[in-house]
């Protein structure tokens, strides 16, 4: 025999200022722990999206990353007639890429180290991902520029139309790319040979990025790159690439992860207090509840159902909240700026994704549980004559 | 003072709501301690360890763009240059698969002990270190961080050049924070021809000393004009607008941080107003009877209002000090200079952050205890006692 669902709820709405804050704390613990692990997802999430896995990234031996990485030219010539490389009207779909990270300047005023990826026009078949969504791909030799979405909106000159300066030079900015959320969007690219001209590389070419012809392993490829004695080069999957970039992000897992349980468990402390507070006030009625019959474990749950309706009441608030907020957040501020350990400013839109609300959802169930279990095990185990004695 | 005995009874006669609301405030205090932490971290940079009179070149068009090594020479000859040195980039990993975890840079051995006397290296190891062509200069917070001391020999890969090197760890930045390595350029410089490369002629920054407070802005703008027009022009800027910039990427994190440090504060106030209202609620019966006794109404305003207040405070006490313990241990773990934290995982409670979080929870306290506390020493005494007895 269980009490009606109307009797917790009823008791919610009786006491209207205890309830709403407890419901307040449970509702800002949720937009704390959403926006900050809105935040940590979108930036681990744009690394880990990066990168195709029929792609291989090819850079000097020992360079982490392509900023530090320099190929020659007969490298590069080689690497396009590697069996196992994908080919697309006769063309071999290996992009050579310079990249360098200049200043540019942020709307607020600031400079950041931006990646410039210096390309040739294959590199748009090899990043298939990436697409252009206005204007036009650049034309070589003509001091012209594309810039990705995120990028586009954060610094000055960034815009379809503007001139951009960076480097030694200036750029036309004539197109914009999006590409799938992944960090190519807060790049910027050009034309190779005239970025290697402004950076005054002897070297060409950063790095390769070689698309693996469909049926070819993969692996042995980039085994077969790594054993070539002629030069030192190293091959690993882009996607690998940026997952290991990605890692960076772990230690922000654990300030997120810090911060929910201390949080939520003095939220948790504090929905204790009421629920306490609610049982002691309602000794008689428990005690007529019990006298009618009901068992304990009727009053166990009906207490148990009341936190967590405050819990869920808490979450539905939070996330609502954390939502619009994150959004206002990240629009003000023209993207959220990430300076990643290999010196360049990723762009990251502050999302509150499914699982950051999954993750604040069960934090506020917690709280609910926990904060509700000892309050309601205690009314559960009131002896009815005391209980209707003492009231 | 003679009603302290009462508000103290009043405390403890609920003791588990007493024990779980300093609870739930410490723990909320403690989590505002460690979120202010990191913007803490930023700003101990700015302000305590940049310098006005310490000044950076670097190339105009960006940090990974490298000037001429000649460049420095040039820049010691000015006038009002006390002292000189260079920094380049050497991006050494330790273990390859952490990547690189602390900056390190080739140095000039000479000059640094002047550069960066503030920071007060032992002019014995700074002796060694002009001394050993393989001689190192590590951060007290890598030295920590690594389990090195020294005398001990380190190797690293070299990611921007393509050698390895080994070096012997011959001092330290006694700064705790401090994450650098330096050795000498001339080791780089010879491992490079070694290894048929060429010697070193670029380098990454040039730092400078400057004495005279009125020679900054001057020579800021002599060092600029001297190299216009040239194939690397300079952007040359104090240290503390360097860094400043440096870090300028990391202000939206920053503002998420203290966005969220807001809403814990919150969430505090919220707890705390809960407690004085629930505690004022129980004993609506025995105020009217103390007013019916003689108190004044400013009189149980006060016990009450002191009682939230005092309530508030012991919790804030207790999170400040969870705060201290919390992050003496992270330091041992995660902190230190981590590439995706930069200064922001510094972890180190400054005495401002521990009086901002004891504040916050007294403010907490006296405003959770104003609305309560003033209803119920309004009440007017008749009604009260009718509706209870």
């Amino acid at each position: 025999m269980f009490l009606p669902l109307r009797y917790p709820l009823a008791n919610l709405a009786a006491r209207r200022t205890r309830t709403a804050l407890t419901v307040g704390v449970v509702a800002l613990v949720v937009v704390a722990t959403t926006l900050f692990s809105g935040l940590v997802s979108s930036l681990k999430e744009t690394l880990v999206s990066t990168g195709h896995p029929r792609n291989l990234i090819v850079l000097r031996k020992g360079s982490t990353n392509d900023g530090s990485s320099s190929l020659p030219l007969e490298a590069f010539q080689a690497l396009r007639y590697f069996e196992g490389v994908a080919r697309e009207g006769g063309e071999p779909l290996a992009s050579p890429e310079l990249v360098v990270q200049p200043f540019f300047r942020t709307a607020s005023g600031g400079r950041e180290n931006v990646l410039v990826r210096g390309v040739e026009p294959v590199a748009l078949r090899v990043h298939d991902e990436v697409e252009l969504v206005e204007g036009r791909m650049f034309a070589p030799s003509s001091g012209e520029a594309i810039v990705g979405s995120g990028a586009s909106g954060r610094y000055v000159g960034a815009q379809v139309g503007d001139v951009l300066e960076f480097g030694r030079g200036r750029w036309r900015v004539v197109g914009r790319f999006d590409a799938g959320g992944s960090s190519f969007e807060s790049e910027v690219w050009v034309d190779a040979r005239e970025l290697a001209n402004d950076a005054k590389r002897p070297v060409p070419y950063s790095g390769v990025r070689l698309r693996v012809a469909d049926g070819a392993d993969r692996d042995a490829l980039a085994r077969r790159i790594d054993a070539d004695s002629r030069w030192a080069l190293e091959a690993k999957p882009e996607t690998e690439y940026y997952a290991k970039q990605a890692e960076s992000a772990n230690v922000f897992y654990l300030i997120v992860i810090g911060l929910a349980v201390l949080a939520g468990v003095g939220a948790a402390f504090g929905a204790t207090n009421t629920l306490y507070a609610a049982v002691q006030a309602r000794r008689a009625e428990i005690g007529t509840l019990r006298a009618l019959g009901f068992p304990r474990i009727a009053i166990l749950t009906s207490f148990l159902v009341e936190a967590l309706a405050v819990a869920l009441l808490g979450f539905a608030l939070g996330a609502a909240i954390a939502a619009v907020l994150g959004r206002v957040v990240s629009q003000a501020l023209g993207g959220i700026g990430f300076g990643a350990a290999t010196f360049t400013t990723n762009v990251i839109q502050l999302r509150v994704g499914p699982s950051d609300l999954v993750l604040a959802l069960g934090l506020a169930l917690a709280i609910g549980l926990v904060g509700g279990f000892f309050p309601a095990s205690r009314a559960a185990r009131l002896r009815p004559v005391e209980a209707l004695r003492k009231a | 003072m003679k009603f302290l005995p009462l508000i103290w009874s009043n405390l403890v006669r609920n003791k588990l709501r007493t024990a779980l609301t300093s609870a739930a405030i410490a723990l909320a205090v403690a989590l505002v301690c460690l979120l202010l932490t990191m913007p803490g971290g930023l700003d101990r940079i700015l302000n305590e360890i940049a310098s006005n009179n310490r000044l950076v070149v670097l190339n105009k068009a960006g940090l990974v763009y490298p000037l001429p090594y000649s460049y420095l020479q040039k820049v010691r000859a000015m006038d009002g240059v006390v002292a000189a040195a260079s920094w380049t980039w050497f991006g050494g990993v330790f273990r390859e698969e952490k990547g690189v975890e602390f900056p390190n840079f080739a140095v000039e051995p000479d000059p640094i002990g002047v550069v960066w006397e503030d920071w007060g290296i032992a002019p014995e190891q700074l002796e060694a270190f002009r001394r050993y062509r393989d001689a190192a200069i590590v951060g007290r917070g890598t030295l920590d961080k690594q389990g090195w001391k020294i005398g001990d020999r380190i190797a690293l890969k070299g990611t921007v050049y393509p050698v390895d090197l080994e070096f012997q760890i011959v001092g330290e930045i006694p700064d705790a924070q401090a994450p650098h390595l330096w050795f000498q350029r001339e080791y780089l410089d010879q491992a490079l021809r070694a290894a048929g490369r060429g010697g070193l002629e670029t380098l990454g920054t040039i730092w400078v000393r400057v004495d005279d407070p009125d020679e900054v802005a001057p020579l800021l703008a002599r060092i600029d004009a001297a190299f216009r027009n040239s194939e690397a022009e300079t952007a040359s800027e104090t240290e503390k607008s360097y860094f400043a910039n440096f870090f300028g990427a990391l202000e939206g994190f920053v503002t998420v941080i203290l966005i969220v440090t807001g809403l814990v504060a919150l969430c505090i106030v919220f707890i705390a107003a809960n407690t004085a209202s629930m505690a004022v609620r129980e004993r609506m019966g025995e105020i009217a009877v103390l007013k019916a006794l003689g108190f004044s109404r400013r009189l149980v305003f006060a016990t009450l209002f002191a009682e939230a207040t005092l309530l508030s405070t012991l919790g804030g006490m207790l999170g400040a000090f969870a705060a201290l313990g919390i992050t003496a241990f992270l330091r041992q773990g995660v902190a230190g200079w981590s590439p995706a934290l930069g200064p922001l995982g510094s972890f180190v409670v400054t005495n401002t952050i521990l009086v901002q979080g004891l504040f916050l929870a007294f403010f907490v306290g006296m405003l959770s205890g104003v609305v309560p506390s003033f209803g119920a020493a309004r009440r007017p005494v008749a009604e009260t006692l009718r509706e209870v007895f």
